[in-house]
């Protein structure tokens, strides 16, 4: 048994000029949850479709829980959620589930059985209406979400790829998600997720690779990747007093002091400048007369280190910075 | 393998259980029942008004002439002739008869459908006279004519001194043309009925290649925008799936064409019932008889038929990423189905040219048109070996081919590809 459930080496994939993929090189340990972060267009998805075997790479290794190819036993070892939900949509919910389980070998005796475990602790059987007898696209998107999940895990997968799997569930389905995908580590399987959503990555993952353009940024555990970022960040936060708005501006935009401002409202992420020491940049807030609600010494978060190793640059012209 | 029949377990019964294949397959046999039924109820009617005896005879003959041609219109001695209204005039009253017979059938709601005149000229064998609704109905007036000429025949011979009896026998002369098919292989017993019945047979293969097959397109384009396809090939391979798709669905065609077969069968069987409750007369339509060697020839055909065209439908699937694109995508499959069922015809008239012969080898014709020769003459066993294997071959070749562009196509959003692109994706996979 290797180490790593999953192992990339100097993969490369380019459509018709265009490479989507290029040189990437990731491993993934057994029993973690790894989150592959970056923007649209970076070739997450493009990287989960090979590690499927759904497209074949130009150039490379991939090496899939010990086994190069995933012809054979190893596939039925796999759970895949696609980014774009995809459900036969006038199927019976039960069938479908059925069918995707049959898929991945599972007998119908055990399918029928987990599909019933999972539709009750997902709730959707219930006092109210049994949502297995409905036909999927009698489902709402989150439902419909949740049952592309139980597809993706009733053969029981040793590796769980995720992609995006919190984009469009409201916070109960997403923390309900959230809390299968802690237990599946806790029964120490492998769950890989791609998101653009850096608090879900940095809350959930054990480890992480940010990829852009189709090449790493950077890749390791997220201990490791925040001490390497270095730098000294603040937490600030700050009661609303309107006499002070100016004052406080013009210390918060002395770059001898904050080398860099994130500004999201309610509080503030800001990085010291090199010369400058939290001490000092504490009282001169309070001698500009701004009322400090919170003001702490953090490590950069995931999303300021996403910006700053990513940048505008990363993103490709015509997406979104929200990807 | 297990997965192979998963997919094909999952298109088969989804598509059995569906509605529209529950009710094609309750309909079906009132579909063939009125292909079968309507013709017949029309040709009854083509051969005479049913009530051609509702009339009205002037007869100035001064002889029994009229009352004769009545009881031959009503059906001979035995007949009765009252529906007719025999009126004994003068040929001096007879004009002044005339406008009130006219009179009286030009009344909507009169039961009479027209007269007949019959006098001196009749007697002599020249002329007759009729005028009427149906005048323009040339059986009606055929038959009207008939009538006199057997009643007139048989009140000479009466006149020559023969006996009721003996003319009768002499004067029941009633024809009935009999068509037979000659062909360098000899008579084909109801040539027309085998005709109808390869018809039929060309018609459902049609049908069902062009009904499955637009269902294969459309369940491979939706699987494909719904992104089910991106699961489904991380489970099994796209030859995989789409095998289990091309069986699955064939099976369920087969299904339905049994059952059409089964009830079609019964609604033969129980023609007489039927037939006789539209008020007409059952009759019997020689049903060529198939036999066993026949009826797997024709399932192969089908078979080999379905999945020439099931796999190119599929793939084609495979390129089109909208409602909009299908239309055009399907079109060169639908040329080649189309081609097939518009030289149906030729070929009902002239099986044996050379035209009908190379059209029922080509594989894309051949699943269409050989059954439809086969039914209407002999083929020779070499002509019907190398025609299948060519068709086994066009197989092999489309499949190899479908297969390519599917695998490609399957996960190729946006644009349409050209048939360039297509081409290139098959050089690629090869």
């Amino acid at each position: 048994m290797t180490e790593h459930a999953l192992d990339i080496q100097q993969v490369r994939k380019s459509f018709s000029g265009h490479v989507a993929v290029r040189n990437l090189s990731l491993q993934v340990p057994r029993g973690s949850v790894y989150g592959l972060l970056g923007p649209n267009g970076a070739g997450k998805t493009t990287t989960i479709r090979m590690i499927l075997d759904i497209i074949e790479p130009d150039s490379g290794t991939i090496t899939v829980l010990g086994a190069s190819s995933l012809r054979g036993r190893v596939g039925n070892r796999l759970g895949y959620l696609p980014e774009e939900r995809g459900l036969y949509k006038k199927m019976q919910v039960r069938r479908v589930l059925r069918f995707l389980a049959e898929l991945k070998g599972v007998s119908r005796r055990d399918a029928d059985q987990r599909i019933e475990r999972w539709l009750s602790r997902l709730s959707l059987t219930g006092q109210d209406r049994d949502w297995g007898n409905a036909r999927v696209d009698e489902l709402s998107r989150g439902m419909q979400q949740k049952v592309q999940f139980i597809g993706a895990l009733l053969h029981e997968p040793d590796l769980i790829i995720l992609d995006e799997p919190f984009s469009g569930l409201d916070p109960i389905n997403a923390q309900a998600l959230k809390d299968i995908v802690v237990d599946l580590r806790r029964e120490g399987r492998t769950i890989i997720f791609s998101t653009h959503l850096m608090d879900n990555a940095e809350r959930l993952c054990d480890a992480v690779c940010i990829i852009a353009r189709g090449e790493k940024v950077l890749d390791g555990a997220i201990a490791a990747v925040k001490d390497e970022h270095g730098g000294r960040h603040v937490a600030l936060a700050l009661g609303e007093d309107r006499t002070a708005a100016d004052a406080v501006a013009a210390v918060l935009g002395d770059r001898e002091l904050v080398k860099r401002l994130d500004d999201s409202n309610r509080t503030v992420e800001l990085e010291l400048a090199p010369a400058a020491s939290a001490q000092l940049l504490l009282r001169r807030l309070l001698d500009a007369g701004a009322v400090v609600e919170r003001f702490e010494l953090v490590q950069p978060s995931l999303h300021r280190i996403f910006l700053d190793r990513v940048g505008a640059a990363g993103v490709e012209p015509g997406m979104g910075g929200d990807g | 393998m297990d997965k192979l029949i998963a997919v094909i377990k999952r298109e088969y019964f989804e598509r059995v259980r569906s509605k529209w294949f529950l009710l094609s397959t309750i309909l079906g046999p009132f579909f063939f029942g009125v292909i079968f039924i309507v013709p017949m109820v029309i040709s009854a009617r083509m051969h005479s008004s049913p009530d051609l005896s509702h009339i009205v005879i002037l007869d100035a003959t001064g002889t029994q002439l009229g009352n004769r041609v009545a009881r031959t219109l009503a059906g001979g001695i035995t007949g009765e002739a009252s529906r007719a209204d025999v009126r004994a005039v003068t040929p001096s009253t007879l004009a002044a008869a005339e406008s009130t017979a006219t009179r009286e059938v030009m009344r909507v709601n009169d039961p009479m459908l027209g007269y007949l005149v019959l006098d001196s000229a009749t007697i002599a064998g020249t002329a007759e006279r009729y005028a009427g609704r149906n005048a323009s109905t040339l059986v009606d007036v055929k038959e009207l004519e008939d009538a006199v000429r057997r009643s007139l025949l048989a009140q000479r011979l009466e006149q020559e001194g023969l006996d009721t009896a003996r003319i009768r026998s002499l004067t029941a002369v009633h024809l009935e043309m009999k068509s037979e098919r000659l062909t360098e292989r000899g008579r084909e017993v109801g040539g027309l009925a085998s005709a109808i019945f390869s018809y039929v047979i060309a018609f459902v293969l049609y049908m069902m290649l062009m009904l499955y097959g637009q269902q294969i397109l459309r369940g491979v384009m939706e699987e494909k925008t719904s992104r089910v396809a991106e699961v489904v090939i991380a489970s099994v391979s796209s030859d995989t799936l789409l095998a289990g798709k091309v069986i699955g669905v064939g099976a369920a065609s087969l299904t339905q064409i049994v059952a059409w077969a089964l009830s079609t069968a019964a609604v033969y069987r129980m023609r007489g019932p039927i037939l006789s409750s539209f008020g007409v007369g059952s009759m019997s339509i020689p049903m060529p008889h198939l036999g066993l060697v026949a009826g797997v020839l024709l399932l192969l055909f089908f078979v080999l038929g379905f999945i020439f065209y099931a796999a190119l439908f599929a793939a084609m699937g495979s390129t089109v990423s909208n409602e909009q694109d299908v239309q055009q995508a399907s079109m060169p499959i639908m040329l080649m189905l189309v081609a097939s069922i518009v030289f149906v015809q030729p070929i009902l008239l002239d099986p044996t040219s050379t035209f009908s012969k190379v059209m029922s080898w080509l594989p894309f014709s051949a699943p269409i048109l050989m059954p439809l020769r086969m039914t209407l003459v002999q083929i020779r066993w070499y002509e019907l070996t190398a025609t299948l294997v060519g068709l086994l071959a066009g197989c092999v070749f489309v499949t190899w081919l479908a297969a390519r562009i599917y695998r490609v196509g399957m996960l190729m959003y946006g644009k349409r590809p050209t048939f360039r692109e297509m081409a290139r994706w098959v050089r690629r996979a090869a």
